[in-house]
């Protein structure tokens, strides 16, 4: 269905697949990019030694990119080392090992998303009548809810245990250890529940209209059984345009928690929780705004590149998916 | 007419369902909440020191029992729904006053960010995508493009830091914040009446257009952060079925009959053209109400989303959370229906053949 060598003549589609590459070999070289000092640690976080200031260092030999103060106070989620504000982290390793989070949230959360979705969606299309009507509705219904939201309430009460203010092993629900076992945080639970609805909409309109083609009615003659029709016939034949929905969401879901975690809600994107320290260096200073640029720069373009690569790749497989429509549809 | 008053009663059913769906799905999170913390649902004011582990207990255990925490989930759900409804929201105990009111106070403020956003991107984003599509690979298509391109692949609130840096920090034009704090402590001693929440419109009510004109001076960055995203996506599936639409016979037809550039592009093609766009519109309704929250923390708005950054650092709140799902609903709300009901000015199919599902497909 993608028309790979028109795929490949766009010179949109390289830079997509350079910057997409370029993100790929940092997270695999990582421990050779940025060597960590202690071993044992495996944040993405490196304590610079103690300082008693909360002013970002410039670059020099040690750390090629500058230090930035550690959070003060932020409801984590188990990985960032210390809640001592008077240590600094490394620019250059998180930028480094930063990759490493935005790859697995990004693309665990769309895959886990995309699954859902698209699961919901072939049911409702393939049963059709009043299960069709109510997943529909829900999925209208789920759309008309703000995530931030639904963020804040899936905190307090699924994981309230883990973000108690002195959290305790021992009282933890079942669940509560299953996720943090999986490591699946109340960002990414969040996006899974709350961002299924346009792959649901999206593989239900597609399936509602194959359903009519001859060779489905061809195979229920001939006796197929529901789930082999399902899985044989109609899933490869709908399920190439939700590809495009999963390239873009990759990048932006990785965004979208990054400004979560920046409003003030934990996360595991370790880029975004660099920004909510630097923020201070940002805004507040008078005269000059770039005087700290090491602190946000480095951060904000390697979130704004990656959700960039991410969105080329969409759209150039949905220009060489849909040829009538031009690239920028 | 008869029509259109059919549909709106038929697009106003569908909010009490909506409502009814949501609740559901969040009174059954809350549900998994531990017992301490849903008592803390039902407190009516600052909870009493306890001094012993056993008074606290107790405490808990009264509260259950009195408000039946251990009946099936309809049962305490219908309960729940009917407080709800009488306006009994609960009580905060990180900001000591009962819900409701805390987020009645807020809304303002974060209505006249989203109105104002929306009163930019929906024109700009039609009007832009329009002329892109009408002539394309033309020297502004090229340039809305370009721009829109930006303007997706920035995240807003990474936008929203350069453009207070920039601006801000480096000029001094666009300071953050409703109004400077010297002029809001001026605005309060003065008998200045709030009289809608609006600070643009309540300058002009009190004879002050000085003080709407700062107002507006504060909105520019955070309506720019905000618009700038959805005006792209809006622009980019206007310029999309504008260009599908320009190939077609009556369009050919219109030409045929000698009709002018302006009226054929104004009065024939953006009617069309608004229908897939307004939905997407509404497809992001949702998306838009959580950028607003973020784009006012960035910009130091204190609207619904210093309950947010406040209720984090305070001690568990589910009353306020809670409370906050519920409401953050009732702001997506009016724009699904906005949308929709321009959908049906501009449509008379969409106000013919009722159900909604169809018609975003």
């Amino acid at each position: 269905m993608i028309r790979w060598r028109y795929f490949f003549r766009q010179w949109p589609n390289w830079l997509a697949i350079l910057l997409i590459l370029l993100f790929a070999v940092a997270a695999t070289f990582a421990p050779q990019l940025a060597p960590p000092r202690d071993p044992e640690n495996t944040t993405p976080f490196q304590i610079v030694d103690q300082s008693f200031t909360r002013i970002p260092r410039p670059p020099d030999e040690q750390n090629i990119l500058g230090t930035v103060p550690q959070i003060e106070r932020l409801p984590l989620f188990g990985i960032a080392p210390g809640q001592d504000a008077s240590y600094h982290w490394d620019v250059y390793f998180t930028l480094i090992w930063g990759t490493r989070s935005a790859f697995r949230f990004g693309l665990l959360v769309t895959v886990i998303t995309a699954v859902f979705g698209i699961t919901i969606g072939v049911i409702s299309a393939y049963w059709g009548g009043l299960l069709n009507r109510l997943l529909m509705g829900l999925a209208d219904a789920f759309l008309a809810f703000p995530i931030v939201a639904a963020l804040w309430v899936i905190q307090r009460t699924f994981f309230s245990q883990v973000y108690a203010f002195f959290p305790e092993l021992a009282s933890w629900r079942w669940w509560e250890h299953l996720f943090y076992d999986l490591k699946i945080s109340p960002i990414m639970l969040t996006l899974i529940l709350f961002s299924w609805m346009p792959y649901a909409r999206m593989m239900n309109a597609s399936i509602t209209q194959l359903r009519q083609a001859d060779y489905i009615e061809a195979a229920v003659a001939a006796g197929a059984s529901g789930s082999r029709i399902i899985l044989k016939h109609l899933l490869p034949n709908a399920v190439s345009p939700t590809v495009v929905l999963m390239a873009r969401d990759v990048g932006g879901m990785v965004v979208l928690s990054a400004a979560f975690i920046f409003i003030g809600f934990g996360g595991d994107i370790a880029w975004g929780i660099v920004l909510v320290s630097s923020r201070d260096y940002i805004i507040g200073l008078g005269g000059n705004p770039f005087i700290y640029w090491w602190s946000f720069l480095p951060f904000a373009l390697a979130l704004t590149l990656f959700a960039l690569g991410w969105n080329l790749l969409g759209d150039g497989l949905n220009s060489a998916m849909n040829p009538r429509r031009s690239r920028f549809q | 007419m008869a029509s259109f008053l059919l549909y709106l009663f038929k697009r106003l059913l569908i909010i009490p369902a909506t409502l009814l769906v949501i609740t559901a799905v969040l009174y059954a999170m809350f549900l998994l909440a531990p017992p301490e913390e849903r008592a803390s649902l039902y407190m009516t004011s600052n909870p009493p020191r306890v001094q012993t582990e056993e008074a606290a207990q107790n405490m808990i255990e009264r509260v259950i029992a009195e408000n039946g925490l251990d009946d099936p989930f309809l049962w305490q759900y219908g309960r729940w729904l009917t407080k709800l409804l009488r306006g009994d929201w609960g009580y905060s105990p990180t900001f000591n006053a009962p819900v409701l009111e805390l987020l009645r106070l807020r809304t303002p403020v974060t209505l006249e960010l989203t109105f104002y956003s929306l009163l930019t991107l929906i024109p700009l984003g039609l009007m832009s995508g329009l002329l892109a599509g009408w002539r394309p690979h033309r020297a502004w298509d090229r340039q809305f493009r370009g721009l829109a391109f930006v303007g997706s692949a920035i995240p807003p609130f990474i936008l929203g830091l350069f453009l207070l840096s920039i601006f801000y920090v480096g000029m001094g034009w666009f300071p953050p914040g409703r109004l400077d704090v010297t002029q809001l402590l001026l605005l309060r001693s003065s008998g200045f009446e709030p009289y809608t929440g609006f600070m643009t419109i309540d300058g002009l009510l009190n004879g002050r257009p000085e003080i709407s004109a700062e107002a507006l001076r504060h909105l520019v960055l955070p309506v720019i952060t905000l618009s700038l995203v959805h005006w792209a996506t809006l622009g980019r599936v206007t310029r999309a079925s504008t260009m599908d639409e320009t190939g077609k016979e009556y369009i050919l037809a219109a030409h045929a009959r000698g009709l002018r550039q302006r009226s054929i592009k104004w009065r024939h093609v953006l009617p069309i053209v608004m229908i897939p766009s307004l939905t997407s519109i509404a497809l992001s309704a949702a998306a838009i109400v959580t950028g607003v929250f973020v784009v006012e923390i960035v910009f130091n708005f204190k609207g619904l989303s210093e309950l947010i950054t406040d209720g984090l650092q305070g001690p568990p709140d589910i009353a306020l959370v809670l409370g906050f799902a519920v409401y953050s609903v009732f702001l997506v709300i009016p724009i699904l229906l906005l949308v929709d009901l321009l959908k049906a000015v501009v449509d008379p199919r969409v106000r013919g053949e009722g159900g909604i599902g169809e018609q975003a497909e």
